[in-house]
Parts: C-alpha cells; sequence; structure tokens
C-alpha cells in the first residue's frame, strides 16, 4: 500500500478509476451561466435616477444660496477691523463716520498708504488711526506730503516726530478723571472735560515759529491733545483713540471732539493701516509694493499657471474615478480567545491581587509537579510536600514555604516566588 | 464618462501654445479643445451597455487552493471596444492581477481582476482571474466593470454590469496529512485481530482452524464438534458503528485562537479539520458518520453519506457554518442526539472547555449522554493563552501567567468533572487537535467501546 495523500473530499475508491474522472480541487461549473448585456437601463431611466438621487441636496444647496444672497443685499459690510469706519464693534468707529457721512462729509476707506497719499489732497483731512505695528520712515514722510490735514491718533515715537517735525514728543501717563482742556483750541473748548490717557509734550524750542497747541495736561506735563498748525495744514495728534470708538465716543466730550477734529474739511480719508502694507504712495511703486505676484514672475505664468491647474483638475478627474463600487463582504467578529485571560491578569495586577496571583501559579505548579511525581490530584499538601522533599533533597520547610507559604508582599516578591517555583519544577525528576 | 492621464497630458501641452500666445483667451481656447476632445471620444467610444459578459466560476474550491474566474466577454457594440475590464471579487476571495495574455486581452494594473481588452466588433475574448480564497464560505462576486475607452483613449463610459458569480470555498482539510498514519493504525488492528488477540474486537468475524499460538478461550466447541478439528472464532474490530460529530457553533466557537503575533483563526475552523479527519479516518473503518452543526438550531446536517459520497457531502456543507453569537442549548444538543441516535454510538462534542460555559450548559446534560453514549469532548486550545502561562520577563507577564494558570486549574476541574461523568475530553491546539481525536478514535476502537 502506498502512503500518498488520499484525495482530500473523495477517499481513494477501492477500485482504479481514470484519472480524468473526478475533477476534485475545483468542480467545473455546472450550468452555464446567464449572459449579462447592460444593466437594464437607458439614457432616460438614468438621467430620471439621477435627478431622483440629486434633487434633495440640490434644494437645499439652492436654498443656502438663496439665504446668503438675501443677506448679502440686505445687510450692508461690516468689519471687525479695529478702528475701520465699517465695524459696530466697540472697537470700531462706525458711529462717527455715520454721523460724519450724515453731515455731507465723503469718506475714503483706505488701508494702505499709496491709496492714503492717491486719495488725500490739499482740501481734505487725513485720519491715521492707530498703526499695529511702525511706519517706515518713507511712509511718514509720505503722509506728511500729501498737503491734507492730519490728524494721527495714539502714534509712536517716529511717527509723532515725523508728523510735528520734532515739536512733539510721546511719554506716558496716567488715565485721569475728566478734566478740562485748559487750552484755547476751539476744538477742545467745545469740547470740554473729558477723559482721555495723556501722552505728548511740548519738544518744540522757544523761538520756533509754529509751535504746538497743548490740552487737557494730567499735572505732570503729559498732555492729550496737540494741535499744530503749519502754514499749509493743520496737524492734530490725540494720544488715545478712545475718542474715536464706538464704546467710547459717547463719554463726556469725545464725540465732540472727534466730529471737530475730523469734519474740518468735505473729503475724509481714513486710513486703518495694514500692519503688512509698506507702500509708500511715490510715483515709481515697485512691483512687491503693488503686492501682484505676476509683476515679478516671467510674463504668461498667468496663463501657464491656469493651464497647470486646469491639467491638474483632469488628473484629480481622472484618479477620483473608481473602477466599479465596492465588493462589500461580511467580515466575521474578531476576538481573540485569550483577551479572557489577558483581562484576568489585568484586573490582578489593577487590584493588586498578588495573594491569588500567587495562589494560581503555586497550585498550577503542585499539580504539575504531583502529576509527575505519580501522585494523586486529591493528594494533600503534606504528601506533595514530603514527595517533593524525597524528590530534591530540599529542607521541607523551604518547599513547603514555597508551595504552601504566605502571599508575597510586593510584585518584586511575586516575582521572584515565580523564578523559584519554576526552578523547583525543574529540579523534580520522574522518581 | 471618465478620463484619463492622457486627458490630463493633452491639457498640459498647452502650455506650448500658452507660451507662443501669453494670454488667458489661449488658456480658455486650449481648454475647449480639450474638452471638445475629450467629448468626441466618449461619443466614439464603444457603449460598455452593449458588451455580453458571462462570468465562469468553479462550484467550489478548496481553502488556499487556486480557482480560476473566467469572464466571457464580447463586442456586441458594433464598435472595436478598447476598454478595461475588472472582475471584482471580495477581499476574501483573494483575487489575483488579470492573468490572460494575448493580443486581445492583458493585464490591467490598479488593483486585482484587471484586464485590458481590445476587440473588433462581434469578437469574444476569456479574461481569467486566479482566486486564491482566503476564507470559508460563499464568496459571492461584485459587479463587472466595463470602462470603455474612445480611440484616442482620452475619456470614455464606464458601467458597472451586475453579472452574478459565486464561489463556494471548502474547508481546507489541512489535517488529511494525518490520514494515512491513522489508516495504517486502523489496518494494524484488523490485522491484529486476525491473529487473534482477544479485545481487539468484540464482532464475529468467521470460523477458522485453530493453529498454535490461539487463544484457547476463543474456540468454537460447537463447530469443532461438527467440524472434527479444532476451530476457532476470529474476531474483528467492529463495523458499522454509529458516529455522530456535533459541532458546537455557539459564542464560544467564534473566538479566535492561534498565537500571539497572528490574527489567529476561529476555534471553528479547528473543529472542522478534526471532524473532517475524524470522518474519513471512520468512514475508512466503516463506520457510520453523521454530523450535526448546532448552537440554537441545526446550521448543518450530514447524515446517510457513506463512502466516497461521505467527504464531499461534509465539506458541502461545513464550507457555510460560521459561529453564530448565542449561547449553545446544550439540553437542545441532548434532544437532537436522543433523535439521530437510537443506538449506542460514539458522541463527539467539538466545543470549547471554558469553564463557566461548560459549567453552566454542558456539565448538567453530559450524564444523560454518558448513560446512553461514548461521550467524547474535544476542544480547541489557544496557542497564545500558552505562551502566556510560560511569560515571566516582566511583572505583568507573571501577572498573565499566574491568570493562565488560573484558568488552566479551573479547565482541569471542569475536566475532572467531564470525566467523572463518563466522556473523554481531548484539548489540545488547533493543528494538534484533529491527530489527537483520530488517536482517541481509534484507541476507543481498539477497547472495543464503540
Amino acid at each position: 500500500m502506498t502512503t500518498q495523500l488520499p484525495s482530500p473530499y473523495a477517499p481513494a475508491p477501492p477500485a482504479p478509476t481514470p484519472p480524468s474522472a473526478t475533477p476534485v480541487a475545483a468542480t467545473g461549473p455546472v450550468d452555464e451561466p446567464p449572459v449579462v448585456i447592460g444593466d437594464d437601463t437607458t439614457g432616460r431611466s438614468r438621467a430620471a435616477s439621477r435627478w431622483r438621487r440629486m434633487r434633495w441636496p440640490l434644494t437645499v444647496l439652492a436654498a443656502v444660496a438663496l439665504f446668503v444672497l438675501f443677506l448679502a443685499v440686505v445687510r450692508t459690510p461690516t468689519s471687525a477691523e479695529p478702528n475701520a469706519p465699517d465695524n459696530p464693534e466697540p472697537d470700531g468707529a462706525m458711529a462717527v463716520a455715520e454721523v460724519l457721512k450724515d453731515q455731507g462729509v465723503r469718506i475714503t476707506h483706505v488701508t494702505s498708504v499709496a491709496d492714503a497719499v492717491a486719495a488725500a489732497g490739499p482740501d481734505s483731512t487725513l485720519l491715521v488711526t492707530p498703526n499695529p505695528s511702525f511706519f517706515a520712515d518713507d511712509q511718514v514722510s509720505a503722509l506728511n506730503r500729501t498737503g491734507a490735514d492730519l490728524v494721527v491718533l495714539n502714534p509712536d515715537y517716529s511717527m509723532v516726530a515725523g508728523v510735528s517735525r520734532d515739536k512733539l514728543d510721546i511719554t506716558y501717563g496716567e488715565r485721569p478723571d475728566p478734566v478740562e482742556p485748559q487750552c484755547d483750541d476751539p476744538a477742545a473748548q467745545a469740547a470740554g472735560a473729558v477723559t482721555l490717557a495723556p501722552g505728548l509734550y511740548d519738544a518744540s524750542a522757544a523761538g520756533d515759529n509754529v509751535r504746538p497747541v497743548l490740552c487737557w495736561p494730567d499735572g505732570a506735563g503729559a498732555f492729550a491733545y496737540a494741535r499744530l498748525d503749519f502754514p499749509d495744514r493743520s496737524v492734530t495728534v490725540v494720544s488715545d483713540p478712545a475718542v474715536l470708538r464706538n464704546g467710547t465716543v459717547l463719554d463726556e466730550g469725545n464725540s465732540a471732539l472727534a466730529l471737530w477734529m475730523l469734519g474740518q474739511n468735505e473729503d475724509l480719508v481714513w486710513l486703518v493701516p495694514d500692519p503688512m502694507d509698506i507702500t509708500t504712495g511715490s510715483d515709481e511703486p515697485t512691483p512687491a509694493e503693488r503686492g501682484q505676484v505676476n509683476a515679478v514672475m516671467p510674463p504668461g505664468s498667468a496663463p501657464v499657471a491656469l493651464v497647470a491647474l486646469l491639467a491638474a483638475v483632469l488628473l484629480a478627474l481622472w484618479r477620483v474615478r473608481r473602477m466599479g463600487p465596492l465588493v462589500v463582504e461580511d467580515l466575521p467578529v474578531l476576538v481573540r480567545s485569550a483577551e479572557a485571560t489577558r483581562g484576568r491578569a489585568r484586573l490582578y495586577r489593577a487590584a493588586r491581587a498578588r495573594g491569588h496571583a500567587a495562589a494560581g501559579l503555586r497550585a498550577a505548579s503542585a499539580d504539575r509537579i504531583a502529576s509527575r511525581l505519580g501522585l494523586a490530584r486529591s493528594s494533600d499538601a503534606n504528601t506533595v510536600v514530603d514527595a517533593v522533599v524525597a524528590a530534591t533533597n530540599r529542607p521541607s520547610q523551604q518547599v513547603a514555604d514555597l508551595l504552601y507559604g504566605p502571599p508575597p508582599a510586593d510584585d518584586a516578591a511575586l516575582a521572584e516566588l515565580v523564578r523559584r517555583l519554576d526552578t523547583l519544577e525543574s529540579e523534580v525528576h520522574r522518581p | 464618462m471618465v478620463v484619463t492621464w492622457r486627458a490630463a497630458a493633452l491639457m498640459g501641452l498647452g502650455v506650448v501654445p500658452v507660451l507662443l500666445l501669453p494670454a488667458n483667451g489661449t488658456v480658455l481656447v486650449w481648454a475647449t479643445f480639450v474638452v471638445l476632445v475629450c467629448v468626441a471620444d466618449v461619443v466614439l467610444a464603444a457603449s460598455p451597455r452593449r458588451v455580453a459578459v458571462q462570468r465562469r466560476v468553479p462550484a467550489s474550491v478548496r481553502l488556499r487552493s487556486e480557482a480560476t474566474s473566467e469572464l466571457v466577454v464580447r463586442n456586441a457594440s458594433g464598435r472595436r471596444l478598447r476598454a478595461v475590464v475588472r472582475d471584482a471579487w471580495g477581499p476574501s476571495a483573494g483575487a489575483g492581477p488579470g492573468r490572460g495574455r494575448s493580443d486581445r486581452v492583458r493585464p490591467a494594473s490598479g488593483g486585482p481582476g484587471r484586464h485590458h481588452v481590445d476587440l473588433p466588433d462581434g469578437e469574444a475574448a476569456r479574461l481569467p482571474t486566479v482566486l486564491v480564497p482566503t476564507r470559508r464560505g460563499d464568496r459571492a462576486a461584485g459587479g463587472v466593470t466595463v470602462r470603455s475607452l474612445g480611440p484616442l483613449g482620452l475619456a470614455g463610459r464606464q458601467v458597472t454590469l451586475p453579472v452574478p458569480g459565486r464561489l463556494r470555498v471548502l474547508p481546507e482539510f489541512a489535517s488529511r496529512k494525518h490520514l494515512p498514519s491513522r489508516l495504517a493504525r486502523l489496518r494494524e488492528m484488523d490485522g491484529r485481530a486476525a491473529v487473534q488477540i482477544r479485545g481487539e474486537g468484540t464482532e464475529f468475524d468467521s470460523l477458522r482452524e485453530y493453529v498454535v499460538g490461539d487463544d484457547v478461550r476463543s474456540i468454537d466447541w460447537r463447530a469443532t464438534a461438527r467440524r472434527r478439528e479444532v476451530v476457532v472464532r476470529t474476531w474483528r474490530p467492529e463495523r458499522d458503528r454509529r458516529v455522530l460529530i456535533v459541532l458546537d457553533t455557539g459564542r464560544t466557537a467564534a473566538a479566535r485562537v492561534g498565537a500571539a503575533d497572528s490574527t489567529g483563526a476561529p476555534r471553528l475552523d479547528a473543529s472542522i479539520e478534526a471532524a473532517l479527519l475524524l470522518s474519513a479516518l471512520a468512514g475508512h473503518a466503516g463506520d457510520r458518520v453523521e454530523l450535526v452543526a448546532f448552537d440554537r438550531t441545526v446550521r448543518a446536517r450530514v447524515a446517510g453519506a457513506a463512502g466516497p459520497r461521505l467527504m464531499p457531502a461534509l465539506a458541502e456543507s461545513l464550507a457555510t457554518v460560521d459561529p453564530v453569537l448565542l449561547e449553545t442549548d446544550w439540553p437542545g444538543v441532548v434532544a437532537q442526539v436522543r433523535t439521530r441516535m437510537t443506538q449506542r454510538a460514539l458522541v463527539v462534542l467539538l466545543t470549547t472547555l471554558d469553564p463557566a460555559a461548560v459549567e453552566n450548559g454542558l456539565l448538567p446534560v453530559v450524564d444523560q449522554l454518558a448513560r446512553d453514549h461514548t461521550v467524547v469532548v474535544a476542544s480547541v486550545a489557544d496557542e497564545e493563552v500558552a505562551a502566556l502561562r510560560a511569560g515571566r520577563e516582566t511583572v505583568a507577564d507573571v501577572y498573565d501567567a499566574a491568570a493562565a494558570a488560573r484558568g488552566d486549574l479551573e479547565r482541569t476541574a471542569v475536566t475532572t468533572m467531564l470525566r467523572r461523568y463518563g466522556a473523554d475530553v481531548v484539548e489540545a491546539l488547533p493543528d494538534d487537535l484533529a491527530p489527537r481525536l483520530a488517536d482517541e478514535y481509534l484507541a476507543l476502537k481498539a477497547a472495543g467501546r464503540l
């Protein structure tokens, strides 16, 4: 008889059969499978099902678009930029801007020095709100050259020096209780007592032909307001932007002061500087100043980039289309049988159940040793200890301690116990 | 509608005219040109809905052996068909890349079962895909996706056709490698019976003349008186005994066993291997084998199949048996055994020696079974637990070992209880269970306990 493997599911028949008689591993198709042509759809039915599938998402999309359009028409655009004339928040300045507009002042809201220089002229007012960063020197001089009356809020050192031609300087003062202006500037007189943080002092020399008018002192030589009347224009500096802000404009004389300062001329250029702005408004702006990427790129790069973008879109369309749907398959549960044992071990460990753990290990060891020594499973402790002592020549007390001793005190003792049990077990041989 | 990388490349070629005439208008003109060419390509492509597709799949295949799913694609579109065809199968079907290679067909990249096809009108091609299934059961095929491209290969149309296909994956029966040695032992038992060692069998075989060395207790005095020479009875191992294999498909059969670094296989798979080896052996020994897969109801049943029909019937019915996440109804098992087996039989329960489950389920009923039948409880042990038992490196390992040792003790207690009720217990690692169960069967047969 040969010992070759029998066919898996067809035990070797008693009589030899021709080898082609029984295909075993893979039996051939029983019936001729069906031939499929098309998926029983027409262009019309596909369009209809597509419409059925898409109509609710499309409806929702259309509703959202309509709502957005409605909001865009109904609501005036606002911003969150501090001190901006279209910001209705407490740190904006929309209130003053709206009042000025009602009084016939034309407000031009700009965010770059170049735009401000372009918009401002001799018969206009140029308001410079506090700058988040610093103006460069050439920017300050560009603002000086416009010929417009300048109103500067809370400037920094170089700014105040530039616009006042070194006749003012900056200091720090505590925000005081309301004080009277204590000067004869008409705007200050109209405003009366205000609470503005002082921060300016007179830096002009006694012989200068133009000297600043300073109002609202704090008693330590700092003032909140300064006005310089140059021959061609006036420069007003206020050290606290609270005079303009929606949240504080109604306090005391703030509104009167703001309207006086900004309503001098029919045109008001409102510069809310952009920290990234480096423009100066000179005649030949560099391409980088104009903020145009294609100006520093070789000519024709924009269309080439567009072509590359379209090609990338086509590539994405190529990759995104799946070759038919995924085939679903019910997968079996994946629970390991050892999880119960591991869980129990974690419970032992979390509860510091060293006694339980040690008892289990000792009992298993004793069980194995007993079966190796040919003892009955029901043998009592003394019998097992005696048999082990006889097999290993160890002291009886030591063996009894190992197999039936007290529970270990800590994890190290448990590990040591296991090690010694293993050693003991390796010493026990069949008698 | 699909586009290919060629359409993107054509769009990219637009860089040349744009560099010659750098304006956005040039881009618009080129994009329009590309779109028009793609639309023309789609219009000129053969309709994938007018391609006749047939899928030929073998009815069944053994786990981890090769089967070929073959698509027969006939172009009835009236145009030349340039297409990529995907024969979609689930992940467990183990589909490989397309295999056909001729002037009409070649494998396509991008995933399993994909073929490039270039067919003139009216012609057909076969697209073979090799499947090596990795999971038992019925593997259903997905659709057949035909992506028909236009003559320029820029764009095309795609449709997924609902072509039916199903491959039944039979159990692997890897334990059949143990069958020859067990069959040899079986024959040995037959042979020893011929030289008359009493106890090897209890079934009367024939009468023959006494030779020196025969057991005098087997002399048939009545026949001797008739024949005028000493005649002995010969015995052989019992034949036509009944073996009932009960496969527990309850929740404990779903747990995975195997080494810690593998995903393992459900306990049920090892049980099936053992059931198949035992059936093959018992079938050869001339016993009548029946099988029931049961949890709360009968999931599979094989009865009345014998000889060469036994193993295919077993494989076919066990192929689709999956564990159910339910507690096994052991009184129901007893009722099943009672209705199937009216006379004494060997009842093999392929289940799990999970102490809690056994105490609540099997223990209360096993004595009812053991009273009438020879009962063997066979259980699959877990390699990972065995590894945990030996862990000593860290404190966490020691706790693991303690938990494993505690589990062993409880299992030993349950085993003892089962033995006390009269059942034999075989517990072994998945790969060893089948041979161990076969050995147990041979031992029972040798002892005449069937």
